[in-house]
């Protein structure tokens, strides 16, 4: 009977303690959601100049980072698909259709860049599929939004994942904008387009976050302080 | 508000009233008409009501303290709290049953 009831306050106890830990630990997740986004506010006040090479900000087998957004990057490849993306919204507010080419990057993988507005395509006709081109560009997360039907000859959105099923290579996640390309024969001139970075991945506010976790480690002190409680006797 | 039954009282009701107003009012608004941009202070509203519910349930553990209710009680009140209405009707019981 003494070893039932020994056992039974043992069992309460890890019982307390792990809801404790769960409930504390939500917390920290939450601390570290606030200290994330905190982070990730004061790194867009202060706009990085830097030109990173493609492969230092992301994987082609891998989501594109929340810390990528808006980054500069510079690549070099070769064209082998072209696409319309139609009614594409540039950060002044105009819609135009823009062109959008599949860049192979090494023997395995490709990402897509904008090049610029569809009407001005034949700028450049002499790249083709076995010219180098080399970009710098900014590198955004796809679109979520559709703006327009999918077909083969144009994408309703800026996503690497609409066209996994018309190639063997792994695709990057996000695409490029491209701000300037240049191959054998020079820089190519044409008119570039900006877009709206949008925030990063964590959703709330700083202080929403700070309210979780004071509820989460409220609700740990309140788990340790119950097996205390006495109830008052009438 | 001199004592805990009174700060209860004013907590629940309080808690009460935001709760409506954000899941009647607010979510409806943001969700489903788009009603708030980035930048409107409306959406701090729900972060209040977060930190007020914080406050609430801190005055339903002075009051069960004092009171000397069952912890399952005390716990059915700060759920109360997250319920629509449930607040209103937890507080007219306690305060008939400890006033």
């Amino acid at each position: 009977m003494k070893t039932a009831a020994i056992a039974k306050k043992i069992v309460q106890a890890l019982t307390v303690l792990a809801l404790a830990g769960i409930f504390f630990s939500l917390g920290m997740w939450q601390l570290d959601r606030a200290q994330e986004m905190s982070a990730a506010d004061k790194s867009e006040a202060v706009q990085d100049q830097r030109v990173y090479n493609l492969s230092d900000l992301t994987t082609s087998t891998g989501a594109l980072p929340v810390g990528a957004f808006g980054k500069t990057v510079a690549a070099t490849g070769h064209y082998i698909a072209n696409y319309k993306a139609p009614n594409q919204v540039a950060l002044d507010g105009s819609v135009d259709d823009w062109e959008v080419a599949l860049m192979q990057v090494d023997s395995a993988s490709a990402i897509l860049v904008v090049r610029g507005l569809w009407s001005q395509r034949l700028i450049s006709p002499d790249i083709v599929m076995a010219t180098e081109v080399s970009i710098t560009g900014t590198i955004y997360p796809h679109q979520i939004e559709d703006r327009a039907l999918n077909t083969s000859a144009q994408i309703s959105r800026l996503d690497s994942s609409l066209i996994t099923g018309t190639t063997d290579l792994q695709l990057y996640d996000g695409f490029i904008s491209a701000t300037s390309e240049s191959y054998r024969a020079g820089i190519v001139e044409r008119a570039r387009l900006a877009m709206a970075i949008p925030q990063g991945g964590i959703p709330g506010y700083y202080w929403q976050h700070i309210s979780y976790v004071v509820i989460w480690w409220l609700m740990a002190a309140l788990v340790l302080w119950a097996p205390f409680y006495r109830r008052k006797e009438d | 508000m001199k004592n805990p039954m009174s700060r209860y009282r004013f907590m629940s009701i309080a808690c009460g009233i935001t709760l409506l107003l954000l899941i009647f009012v607010y979510m409806p608004a943001q969700h489903i008409f788009d009603a708030f941009d980035e930048n409107s202070r409306w959406k701090y509203f729900s972060f209040f009501h977060g930190y007020l519910y914080i406050v609430y349930m801190l005055t339903v553990l002075q009051v069960g303290v004092q009171k000397g209710m069952a912890l399952k009680r005390m716990a059915l009140l700060i759920l109360a709290g997250t319920i629509p209405f449930a607040s209103f009707i937890a507080e007219r019981k306690i305060v008939k049953e400890y006033s």
